[in-house]
This record gives structure tokens, C-alpha cells and sequence, in this order.
């Protein structure tokens, strides 16, 4: 494998548990929930 | 290959929008499955999706940014550049190829029988843009009076949310009529001229304006799996290059950014010129500068 890649491996797993310890997994499943008014193209 | 992923590319397309309640019950799903990331570019408000958009979460996580209360930790949105940054390093821009319901839409307008055209390549480094300015830097620079910012590529370009969101859910609920404006009629054009486009040039949507495409091909020249040109066994016929849907001549641009691995030229080369693996330790692909081609 890479080192490079292995490297980037290492670093975003740890992003995605630094995310899932500080609630992006609640503020994601609320976002999920509501329709996306942006993306209906209201405003 | 090419069947195998068309199914691949079905069953990836259903399964992520099986939600057939929208009739009956609540207009889009509103389970736990939310929570997780679609890899490829899916409206997260089309009726049918089980999954989470990437590109409108990450947009949403840096609108919210200038918005966090004192005292609370501000929403990073490290979850999802950690996801999409370890499924680019792991397989690059595979996803584009075998996973993306919009990409998936393109193959099948693709199909239609029409004068076919290449795409003039200058325009690929426009995704770029798209990705720096729309969905990084304007929701979080451009704030209303409560400090929180817009999905600017949600609300001005995307047409899949045209295409999977907003269409539907406009027929499903007509009160929503009352709500449109400009940006409805702006995204609407802009659907209509990728899906003419779509007949005429491969994948347009993917190679001139996909943040997504933009970001996953950051990690191409470093992906875990690669494609290996052979030099050897090349005999310059050409066919791998007539069968690309992104334009690419493996025996020029080898590890191109636009490469989204869907493995037609594997099937293409009649004489292995190219192989599909892991990639080596300190292994420097082969180039060439010049092509009869």
C-alpha cells in the first residue's frame, strides 16, 4: 500500500470520529430529515 | 464489466431511493439511515431517498459555521470530509462510475441515438471552482442577518435536487407551487441544458461541474486501486480511448483526474494494455508525450 495513502487513510478516519464525536452525526440525520428548500429552488 | 456495473449502477439506484411510503406517510424518509452519506451525488429530499446528500451536507455543516451559539462547539462537518476523503483515497473517483444515481441518469441519455460530440477540456477545470466557490466558500461568506449562510450549489446549480427533488416533490405537494421563484426557474433551465447536453457529450455534468467528482479526483494519483497502463502491449488502436465516457487516453494521461474507473477500457484493450489492482509501493506509472492517436 501507498504511504501516501495510508497516511490519508489514518488522517480521515480520525476526522470521521472527531465528527462523530462532536454531534455531526445528529446535526446530519436532522438535516437529512427536513426537505431542502435550497433544493427545490424556493427563496 | 460494462453489465455487471449497469447493474451495479441499478441496484446502487433503487436500493438508495427505496423509500415508497411518500404516498401515504411522510413526503421523504425521515429514518436513521439519514445519518450516513450517499458516496455519489443524490438529492436528500427526493421522496425516495434513504441517504443523506454529501454535497448538501457538507454545504449545510459550512453555512452553519458564522452560526454557532457561544459556548457550543461549531459543527465542522468532519464527518463527512473524513468519509468522502477515505472513499477518494481508497477508490478515487470510482463512485462516479459505479455508485452515482445522477451519473447513472447521464449513462442511460447518453444511450439515445444522436450526433455524438467530445467535450472541449479546458471545461473540466470548472468543477474546481464549483467546489471552492459554491460549496465551500460562499455558505460560509455570504450570511443573512442571523449569521447563517445558503447551499449556494444546492440553490443554484444542482440538477439532481431539480431532477430527484424538487420535481417530484412539487407534484407530490402542489402547495409548494406558491413557493417557487427564481431559483426554481434558473435550476430548471439549467437541468433542461444538461439533460440535452447529456444526449450529445458523455457525462457533461460530471466532467465540467461535479463538486463531488472535483473532490474525489484530488485523490486519484495516490488511490489504493488503480488502473495499470502496460506500455508493452499497447498497440495504439485506440479503441480503449472510443470507449471512455470521460474522454481519457490511458496511454497519454494515465492516472487522469477525470478517470472514474468504470473499466470500459478494460474491456476495450484486446491486447491487456491494462490492468485494475492494487496499487504498488513507489510504483511510477508509464507515460508517453506523444500518441499517433
Amino acid at each position: 500500500m501507498p504511504k501516501r495513502a495510508l497516511w490519508l487513510i489514518i488522517i480521515f478516519t480520525l476526522l470521521f470520529i472527531l465528527g462523530i464525536n462532536t454531534g455531526d452525526l445528529e446535526y446530519l440525520l436532522n438535516l437529512g430529515n427536513t426537505i431542502c428548500l435550497s433544493c427545490i429552488g424556493v427563496g | 464489466m460494462t453489465r455487471f456495473r449497469t447493474l451495479v449502477q441499478i441496484l446502487v439506484a433503487l436500493g438508495t431511493n427505496a423509500y415508497l411510503l411518500f404516498p401515504f406517510g411522510s413526503v421523504i424518509y425521515q429514518g436513521p439511515l439519514k445519518a450516513v452519506c450517499h458516496p455519489g451525488l443524490n438529492c436528500y429530499s427526493c421522496p425516495g431517498a434513504l441517504l443523506s446528500c454529501p454535497v448538501g451536507a457538507v454545504q449545510n455543516f459550512m453555512a452553519s459555521l458564522r452560526f454557532t451559539m457561544p459556548g457550543t462547539w461549531p459543527h465542522l462537518g468532519t464527518l463527512v470530509v473524513g468519509y468522502l476523503g477515505f472513499i477518494g483515497t481508497l477508490v478515487g473517483r470510482l463512485p462516479c462510475g459505479w455508485l452515482c444515481p445522477f451519473g447513472f441518469i447521464q449513462d442511460l441519455l447518453y444511450k439515445i441515438p444522436s450526433p455524438k460530440f467530445s467535450l472541449w477540456k479546458p471545461l473540466r477545470y470548472v468543477k474546481y471552482a464549483v467546489l471552492v466557490v459554491l460549496v465551500l466558500v460562499l455558505p460560509v461568506w455570504l450570511v443573512d442577518a442571523s449569521g447563517l449562510g445558503h447551499p449556494w450549489f444546492c440553490k443554484l446549480l444542482c440538477p439532481a435536487g431539480t431532477l430527484e427533488g424538487a420535481l417530484p416533490l412539487l407534484l407530490l405537494k402542489p402547495s409548494l407551487w406558491a413557493t417557487v421563484g427564481f431559483y426554481f426557474w434558473n435550476k430548471l433551465a439549467i437541468l433542461i441544458i444538461i439533460v440535452v447536453l447529456a444526449i450529445l457529450i458523455s457525462r457533461p455534468f460530471c466532467r465540467i461541474l461535479c463538486p463531488l467528482g472535483a473532490f474525489y479526483s484530488l485523490f486519484t494519483r495516490m488511490t489504493l486501486v488503480q488502473l495499470e497502463f502496460i506500455e508493452g502491449n499497447c498497440v495504439d488502436c485506440g479503441s480503449c480511448v472510443r470507449k471512455c465516457p470521460t474522454g481519457v487516453k490511458p496511454q497519454e494521461e494515465f492516472d487522469s483526474r477525470e478517470c472514474i474507473m468504470c473499466l470500459k477500457c478494460l474491456d476495450a484493450c484486446q491486447f491487456r494494455a491494462l490492468s485494475f489492482g492494487v496499487r504498488r509501493l513507489n510504483h511510477k506509472p508509464a507515460k508517453r508525450v506523444t500518441s499517433p492517436l
